[in-house]
């Protein structure tokens, strides 16, 4: 028996988008196909002989077969895969339901290497009869069932992450949901009968309870120990407003809680960046509480259903589309089978393919069809419908990535869609440069003030957690280089400590290159893992970053102060293998991401560009002035002249000649005029101050802004 | 804010006082000029420059008729506005202005006084008009050519170095000396020894011997070798300062009297006994005032490690840089063609050593007053 199959062939009715592309045939791919060319009756039969089977089977023993599929390979896998599966339903519900998504994210260490996770929502919540179902039956979704782009695709439902956490502490998954203010909330117990895959509800002598709305409720809850996120956090003097709807689940399972690469926080943090519109509150196992602040209350545009495109559509595949096919002429085939396929664009298919339009769609063999396949590769058909797609958007690009990555700048390209194999997809690149805890420019003040805030225990944590670019092997080299022993406590460090530390954290940091971030996303799900194997960091490593003004060896990442962040939108994303972490690598979607990449590469050439001139200029200018008071002072002590006339002659002359000097040449010596709308849209420019980028000019800062 | 108001009252209360010698009014003058350079530049919405006289070895040449190093028409620009130069064109001006202050008060101090003078905080900022005292000595000398003004003409003089003793009566600065009364320190010669300052009374010497060291020079004044040969005494303790070459340069000319040289045999002794006979590469322009073509070489010499029976363990190994500057002597225009200095700095070369004149007293004491230099006299062995 093989669920797996099963839940591809549903995924993907009677499309196979990625049937071998030649370069790369992934199992899943070979797993479709083969579902695909086995033809529609039989697959019939094989879903019918398969629901007969699936009373027989253990979902235990399915689970821990393919646990590696499902997420749950490791303990902290497990944990990071539970939260994923409940925020991206969370997400998924609030958007469906026009709701602007506000989401808990508490994570708490029950005992020994046990978490209770809990996730709530202000979405639509869950009505009492579905309930059950969707968290005691495994496999019992609704995403999977159509082609539209979802974040769904990527996981193996909520119901898996109950049945782990059953499997690991014997725990139910406890869920409440609330679907209207005056309605009562539901709140059940329940776990996967893992022999017969159904649902066992534990309270309410197998019902479940009814918690009533209002002051009632909320002392029931409070009696029962019912976890309940009743209001929105207000500002000071602000009246709560409460909760109209929602859901909350929690699991308990045996995990492993850890930071960094892979992390659940690296995980919400992503995902607050890739989704704009959500605010999220995340309590972590430390009981470190942070909140990521909605940037737009705009919702993503809702992502529709569509039919295949006849470009995605494998010959094999044609072949069982028309045995399918309930069309009797060629031309209705065509016409009600594809999208983008209209009597004319089919007319012309028939033609090339030598083929009648009104010809009978049973009577088409092999060869025909084979005529037809070459046909729809001849023809011009125009790209699917892409509102299927809602791309994450420029503008959202930018602010999502302005408000959790600090920077200087930031710049955002959504490429129009594309399509591969058929499928309408779409890549947005955003970069973030610069900003951050830059180990360069911290001074005294600013680390005393850092370790005052921190908690890390360690001064080793303290540097990794503080500031980009610090990783476990500078960190130590850092604290080798300071004399201090490896236990070293941030909170006991006196003014000689902090200056030996400043000083070995600025020798050793800046000889070591800090590397691009990349940030990886498929329909706004972060992938955290499998980067190596990623379509996106190959487009990332084959762009020629040191033409952007960022070094980069040959063949390796661009080092510098950057964050990139890739989104990879689609009905179907491509992924290389079945733990959906790496995106596979089409021609056309290498192309996009290149088209994208360059795009924001080009602009922060262009910004670096701007900014070491500006920099000159000001180096140039401050020294220019710095001496002009001096020789004023000289001269008309000298002449008896008139002091400030003389200064004034003299900065006159000083501007025109920085001016005259600071036009750039091209290659052929004409002067280039950069204006600031040469960045195009959709960059954003965190203004420095001048200050930091003149030199030792305090006083006189005034007066360059004047004339200058 | 202070400092500058300090500043104006010194200018302030010069300008009623009219007592300045038309040496200084000259010099005020073209002080005044470069002021002028600078405002009408600037009025014109033009770039400030300065033309400053090269100092650089490209710019001397050797003037083969009057036998001195003289400085060429090459001339540096210093811009205000180049990012390379804007400093040390706003040095030029402030040492302009501080020679003003000098001379409109009548004073006189040392390099190092006007360093102190000009030394302050760039308003706004914290960078020094100076650093230190070597940024401001080059400056000083740029002014000096620039304006073609001597040094004293700018009220500024060196640390006095060198002494004098002898058959010779001399004025400074009103007060009349007997240099053969000076005990065992001798007459110490002034940075400045114009004629404003030192006038020639009276004397009856014939020739000036002229010792590189003070140690070689206390021999001599404790042996009275000035008194038995009627001779000046003079040493410039190493690298004779300006106050000491000129005072040679005026016993010579003024007084009509030989100058011989008892310098170490090594390049160093070479390149003192070269200054003093041709003038400096650094100080080309003032050569006219301080070279002394006819001054002679009378030791230490090469050949005097066999002449005069040395021992070995007085002689000293050449290095590396002594055979390289040793080299770049015999190079020198003026050394170039004459077949006795080319065979002196071969033989020294030859040996591998150098000598001292101290290295005598390995044959007696008093050797050097009582033999070696008398016998040179004698033979009249010099090295031109
Ligand atoms: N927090 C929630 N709020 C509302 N509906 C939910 C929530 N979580 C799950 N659902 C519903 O339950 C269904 C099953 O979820 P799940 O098992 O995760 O599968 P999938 O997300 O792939 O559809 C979802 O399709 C959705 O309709
Ligand atoms: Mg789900």
């Amino acid at each position: 028996m093989d669920i797996d199959r099963n839940i591809e062939g549903k995924g993907v009715p009677g499309l196979s988008p990625q049937a071998t592309n030649g370069k790369r045939s992934p199992a899943t791919e070979n797993g479709r196909t083969r579902v695909a060319k086995s033809g529609t009756r039989r697959r019939r039969t094989t879903a019918q002989s398969m629901a007969a089977q699936q009373r027989n089977i253990s979902v235990s023993e399915f689970f821990a077969k393919n646990r590696h599929l499902l997420g749950f390979d490791n303990p902290r896998k497990a944990l990071l895969t539970t939260v994923k599966e409940a925020v991206d339903n969370s997400l998924d519900a609030c958007e469906e339901a026009g709701i602007v998504p506000e989401i808990w994210v508490r994570i708490e260490c029950a005992k020994g290497n046990r978490y209770s996770v809990a996730i709530q929502d202000n979405g639509p919540g869950i009505v009492k009869r579905q309930v059950p179902l969707i968290f005691g039956k495994l496999l019992y979704g609704s995403k999977f069932h159509r082609l539209r782009m979802s974040r769904g695709q990527q996981g193996i439902g909520i119901s898996a992450a109950g049945m782990y956490g059953k499997l690991t502490t014997g725990k139910p998954v406890k869920i409440t949901t609330k679907i209207s203010v005056r309605k009562p909330a539901h709140y059940y117990e329940v776990e996967i009968d893992t022999k017969h895959n159904v649902p066992e509800i534990h309270n309410g002598r197998g019902e479940g309870v009814d918690i009533p709305p209002g002051e009632k409720g909320r002392a029931y809850m409070q009696r029962h120990g019912i976890e309940w996120v009743s209001h929105y956090a207000a500002a000071e003097g602000q009246t709560p407003k409460e909760l109209r709807s929602g859901t909350r689940v929690t699991i308990e399972l045996e995990g492993k809680f850890l930071r960094g690469r892979g992390s659940v926080d690296e995980y919400l943090q992503q995902t607050a960046i890739a989704n704009p519109h959500v605010t999220l509150h995340y309590v972590d196992p430390e009981g470190q509480e942070r909140t990521y602040e909605r940037s737009t209350t705009e919702l993503p545009v809702e992502p529709k259903e569509i039919k295949p495109h006849p470009y995605g559509v494998e010959l094999g595949h044609l072949v069982t589309m028309l045995k399918d096919s309930k069309a009797v002429t060629l031309s209705q085939f065509m016409t009600s089978a594809f999208s983008r396929v209209s009597a004319a664009v089919a007319r012309r298919i028939c033609e090339a393919a030598n083929l009648s339009t009104r010809a009978s769609t049973r009577k088409i063999g092999r060869d025909e069809a084979d005529a037809l396949y070459q046909a729809i590769q001849q023809t011009r058909i125009s790209n699917p419908a892409t509102d299927c797609i809602s791309p994450i958007g420029e503008d959202l690009l930018l602010k999502g990535l302005h408000h959790v990555v600090p920077g200087e700048f930031y710049a955002a390209a959504t490429r129009p869609p594309a399509v591969y194999r058929g499928n309408p997809f779409q890549i947005e690149v955003a970069l973030a440069y610069g900003g951050g805890n830059s180990v360069e420019k911290l001074t005294y003040e600013v680390l005393i003030e850092l370790l005052g805030h921190s908690d890390a225990r360690t001064l080793r944590q303290f540097l990794v957690n503080t500031f980009d670019g610090i990783g476990s092997d500078s960190a130590d080299r850092i604290i080798k280089s300071s004399g201090f022993g490896s236990r070293q406590s941030p909170a006991r460090m006196g003014p000689a400590d902090i200056k030996s530390l400043l000083d070995a954290m600025q020798n050793v940091t800046l000889s070591e290159k800090q590397s691009m971030q990349i940030m990886r996303y498929a329909n706004r799900v972060p992938l955290q893992f499998q980067a190596a194997g990623c379509a996106i960091t190959q487009g990332v490593i084959n762009t020629n970053w040191r033409s952007y003004g960022l070094s980069q060896s040959r063949g390796g990442m661009p080092a510098g102060p950057v964050t990139v962040m890739v989104h990879m939108a689609s009905v179907w994303v491509p992924f290389t293998s079945e733990s959906k972490e790496a995106v596979a690598a089409y021609p056309e979607i290498e192309k996009e991401l290149r088209l994208a990449l360059q795009a924001v590469g080009r602009k922060l050439g262009m910004y670096l560009r701007r900014r070491k001139r500006v920099k000159q200029e000001g180096e140039r200018r401050s020294i220019f002035l710095r001496y002009l008071g001096e020789v004023a002072t000289a001269v008309t002590e000298i002449n008896g002249g008139d002091r400030q006339g003389l200064y004034e002659q003299l900065l006159k002359v000083a501007k025109r000649k920085t001016a005259e000097a600071d036009t750039n040449l091209d290659s052929r010596g004409r002067a280039i005029v950069e204006s600031d709308e040469d960045y195009g849209r959709n960059v954003l420019v965190v203004e420095q101050r001048p200050e930091d980028l003149l030199v030792g000019l305090a006083k006189t800062d005034d007066e360059q802004k004047q004339l200058f | 804010m202070a400092k500058k108001t300090a500043r104006r009252k010194v200018s302030k209360t010069e300008e009623k006082n009219g007592k300045l010698s038309a040496k200084d009014r000259k010099t005020l003058k073209s002080i005044g000029g470069l002021a002028e350079g600078v405002n009408k530049a600037a009025f014109r919405g033009r770039d400030p420059h300065l033309e400053i006289p090269s100092r650089s070895l490209s710019n001397v040449r050797y003037n083969k008729t009057k036998r001195f190093i003289e400085m060429g028409r090459g001339k540096n620009r210093r811009e205000l506005f180049n990012l390379s130069q804007a400093k040390s064109y706003m040095q030029t001006v402030l040492v302009g202005n501080g020679c003003r202050q000098l001379i409109n008060a009548g004073k006189t101090t040392s390099i190092r006084g006007l360093y102190y003078l000009l030394k302050h905080t760039i308003e706004g900022t914290r960078e020094e008009t100076f650093d230190e005292q070597k940024d401001c000595d080059p400056i000083i000398e740029d002014v000096e050519v620039m304006l073609s003004a001597l040094r004293e003409e700018l009220h500024l003089y060196a640390k006095n170095a060198g002494a004098m003793v002898g058959p010779i009566t001399l004025v400074d600065s009103g007060d009349e000396i007997d240099c053969s009364r000076m005990g065992s320190g001798g007459y110490s010669i002034p940075s400045i020894a114009e004629p404003e300052v030192v006038q020639f009374k009276r004397h009856t010497a014939k020739f000036v011997l002229h010792v590189e060291k003070d140690t070689v020079w206390r021999r001599f004044n404790e042996d009275k070798f000035w008194q038995e040969h009627d001779c000046i005494l003079t040493h410039g303790g190493g690298q004779p300062p300006r106050g000491v070459r000129r005072l040679l340069h005026r016993l010579h000319h003024e007084l009509k009297l030989p100058v011989y040289c008892l310098l170490d045999n090594d390049p160093w002794g070479y390149y003192i006994y070269s200054v003093i006979k041709q003038g400096s590469i650094n100080l080309a322009y003032e050569s006219k005032r301080m070279a002394i073509p006819a001054a002679r070489y009378m030791g230490m010499r090469s050949k005097d490690y066999e002449r005069c029976g040395l021992s070995s363990s007085v002689t000293i190994g050449l290095n590396d840089n002594d055979v390289k500057r040793a080299k770049q002597i015999a190079g020198y225009p003026w050394f170039a063609n004459k077949k006795a200095w080319q065979k002196e700095i071969d033989l020294m070369l030859q040996n591998g050593f150098k000598l001292e004149v101290e290295a005598l007293i390995n044959k007696g004491i008093s050797y050097v007053t009582q033999e070696y230099v008398p016998a040179r006299l004698d033979d009249r062995d010099f090295l031109d």
